[in-house]
């Protein structure tokens, strides 16, 4: 999973939400500050297969591996950082 | 042969890869005694390498084509006059149904450890390639569509579960897949029939599910329901259960859907109202259902294609038997330059969807992780070939092909029994957008990764047994990874410098190169449903790239004892040509020098009574 990793330190559950929405933002064309954490991101076209590739981003960055389901679990970035924090601290 | 599962990667090519000394295969005890037909010389192909003696699966097919007798004695009941006299009353063949019935046809969508004999996806490919070459309705109407339902119980049942569905399938009961809705079409994340806890906080289904094979007759229903009214991809989930255990007061029955083709499947149509289900229907967890889909469907979605190769298989006996009886211009029109070059063209077709099919069905047992990608693969591109096969057929038997006289009226349903390939199950469409979804991250991630693993070269050899196929392996996504892409640049690279398809696989090495570049680029915004026209070219690109290492790969690890005279890969540079065609990579048709040594082959087998799959066993059809 980590072949063009490259690890970053433990972030900050803010610090992951400004990266998530930034990723986000760029994955779907609209403005970051467009991009609130607490509304589902099916909302902004991000579901279904279509959120594979933010996946292999999160791995890439953060050197853990993402089952897509995670982000099915978790719909918008608030509750899908603290997943991920999750995941980040065992890694 | 030995069982030897070595999980090796691809070897050199062009240096020989089988074990030395292994025995000729597929001479199962119990042949056929047409099997004493001198075998046809042969041509170049890995003959015989699809005959997995270690596997036991021939026997089963030859048991099959031995009940099904000679499709053309006026007197059998499941003979040719039989399935067309079905398919005219828009019937299924009912003594096909009791033939299949005792041949516990059922007992193959099973997994042995369930009491079945499902093992292999190729192996099951074998078998219902068999049923479809004698009449694609009883393929489909018999028997995939309960196998469709199957493998969602099979990748997410409960113990429970499983063994209820395995018991009801083997003791000759079918399932009705029922996830098709007319508003929805392919897209079933938005399926509309709900199955929300009512007052006693029961399950009640409310909706329709619409033309789904065998809705009224089957016992069992798997059923495709939103269980949450969120959006989103945990909304939804399978409910299994028997039809028996349903209010009757609360299910309407729809009028059967009429259709073109296909005639004998029976499509129905059903509407809940208020109707409870028994509390332990959820197959897995709640809103599981779209990752349950997602996963299981990847074995279907290559299986299906598969199987219909056996419809070709028909239509390419049925012309080229029509073209040798009917004289023009003074000689057969079968022996016409062009009547010639379109059969070998079609017979290449049809080699060129079994190698890509049987490659994709075993490498869910050794990839299972990637098999979704495969699958989709498959599913978008080999329907088209075979569509287009029937087609060009029907061109060449012209006039003749449209009068209700001789065996043409067989070619006629087969001609319109081909067409749901392209729809039915997936789109050639919907499949694309499953691949664009993973195009740009495998671009980044997989065909650039120079040490990634290639698939075991036994993915690639049709006669040796497979590892089990595990159903919890299969993923949604294949997270970038391509080990069938990477075959064709492992191997290609270790290709000795004369090997005659080393040229071949340096081009479309280039190819993977290109899209690489492109498919690196593509913004993240143009993968989804309203992706531009270029971008789902380029999943067509990549699903060549995929078929070319398939065919490529296929040859070079062909089996020791296919060497000799089967060294001569005209063949294999064959199917190639006709994959750059089916690409538009160019217009020409096949040259003499790769279309006369099929078309002698083609010949050869309609005479020895053989398929015209890799298999090249022994038929009645």
């Amino acid at each position: 999973m980590t072949e063009l990793t490259t690890q970053t330190a433990q972030p900050t559950a803010a610090e992951l939400v400004d990266w998530l929405r930034d990723r986000v933002a760029a994955q779907t064309g609209r403005p970051a500050e467009e991009i609130d954490a607490d509304v589902p991101l099916n909302d902004y076209g991000l579901d279904s297969v279509y959120v594979f590739g933010l996946c292999a981003e999160i791995e890439d960055q953060y050197g853990i591996e993402v089952e897509p389901t995670v982000m099915w679990d978790n719909t918008s970035l608030a509750p899908l950082a603290e997943a991920l924090l999750t995941l980040i601290a065992a890694r | 042969m030995t069982s030897a599962r070595s999980a090796d990667t691809a070897p050199r090519p062009g240096t020989g890869t089988g074990p030395a000394g292994a025995p000729e295969a597929g001479r199962p005890e119990d042949a056929d005694p047409r099997e004493a037909t001198p075998r046809p010389e042969a041509t170049g192909y890995p003959e015989g390498t699809g005959c997995p003696e270690a596997a036991g699966r021939p026997a089963d097919v030859d048991r099959l084509e031995r009940l099904f007798g000679d499709a053309g004695d006026p007197a059998n009941p499941v003979g040719r006059n039989a399935v067309l006299a079905a398919d005219d009353r828009a019937g299924m063949l009912a003594a096909g149904e009791d033939l299949l019935t005792r041949f516990g046809l059922n007992a193959h969508f099973v997994p042995r450890d369930l009491g079945g004999r499902f093992e292999q996806l190729d192996d099951l490919v074998r078998v219902m390639r068999a049923v479809y070459r004698r009449d694609p309705c009883l393929g489909l109407g018999y028997g995939a569509g309960s196998f469709m339902a199957a493998v969602n119980v099979w990748t997410a049942g409960s113990t429970g579960q499983r063994e209820r569905l395995a018991g009801r399938l083997l003791s000759g009961g079918r399932a009705a897949c029922a996830y098709h809705e007319l508003d929805h079409g392919n897209d079933f994340t938005r399926a509309g029939l709900t199955a929300l806890p009512g007052p006693d906080g029961r399950l009640r289904l409310n909706g329709r599910k619409e033309v789904v094979a065998n809705l009224r007759r089957a016992e069992t229903v798997v059923l495709f329901a939103r269980t949450d009214p969120a959006h989103g991809s945990r909304s939804h989930s399978q409910l299994l259960f028997d039809t028996a255990d349903l209010p009757a007061a609360a299910v309407r029955h729809l009028d059967r859907y009429p259709t073109v083709g296909m005639r004998g499947v029976q499509l129905g149509g059903i509407e809940f109202t208020d109707c409870p289900v028994p509390d332990d229907s959820v197959v897995g967890r709640p809103g599981q259902g779209v990752e349950t889909a997602l996963r299981s469907f990847q074995l279907t979605r290559v299986a299906l294609p598969g199987m219909t190769i056996g419809l070709l298989d028909t239509a390419l006996r049925t012309a080229l038997r029509g073209a040798r009886g009917r004289t023009l211009y003074g000689g057969r029109a079968a022996d016409l330059p062009l009547s010639r070059t379109i059969l070998a063209e079609t017979f290449a077709d049809l080699l060129l969807a079994d190698t890509f099919t049987t490659v994709a069905a075993r490498a869910a047992h050794t990839a299972p992780a990637q098999a979704g990608v495969y699958a989709s693969a498959v599913k978008s591109f080999v329907p088209t070939v075979l569509i287009r096969a029937v087609q060009r057929l029907s061109e060449l038997l012209g006039s003749q092909f449209y009068l209700r006289a001789g065996e043409q009226p067989l070619f006629q349903k087969l001609l319109r029994d081909v067409q749901p390939s392209a729809f039915g199950h997936a789109s050639r469409v919907s499949c694309q957008s499953a691949l664009l979804a993973q195009l740009p991250l495998t671009a980044r991630r997989g065909w650039r990764a120079d040490t990634a693993d290639p698939l075991p070269a036994d993915t690639f050899r049709a006669g040796r047994p497979l590892p089990p196929l595990r159903f919890a392996d299969l993923a949604v996504s294949a997270a970038g990874r391509d080990p069938l892409a990477r075959s064709l640049v492992v191997a290609t690279a270790s290709a000795a410098p004369d090997d005659p398809l080393a040229g071949s696989g340096r081009a479309w090495c280039a190819r993977l190169a290109e899209l690489t570049a492109d498919a690196s680029g593509l913004a993240p915004t143009l993968i989804g449903p309203d992706a531009p026209p270029y971008a789902f070219g380029l999943t067509a690109r990549w699903t060549g790239v995929l078929a070319a290492s398939a065919c490529l790969n296929t040859w070079w690890n062909r089996p020791a004892e296919a060497a000799g005279s089967a060294a001569d890969p005209a063949v294999t540079l064959a199917v190639l040509h006709r994959l750059g065609s089916h690409l538009d990579h160019h217009r020409e048709p096949l040259p003499p020098r790769l279309a006369e040594p099929l078309y002698a082959e083609l010949g050869r087998r309609l005479d020895a009574g053989l398929t015209f799959d890799l298999d090249r066993r022994p038929t009645g059809a």
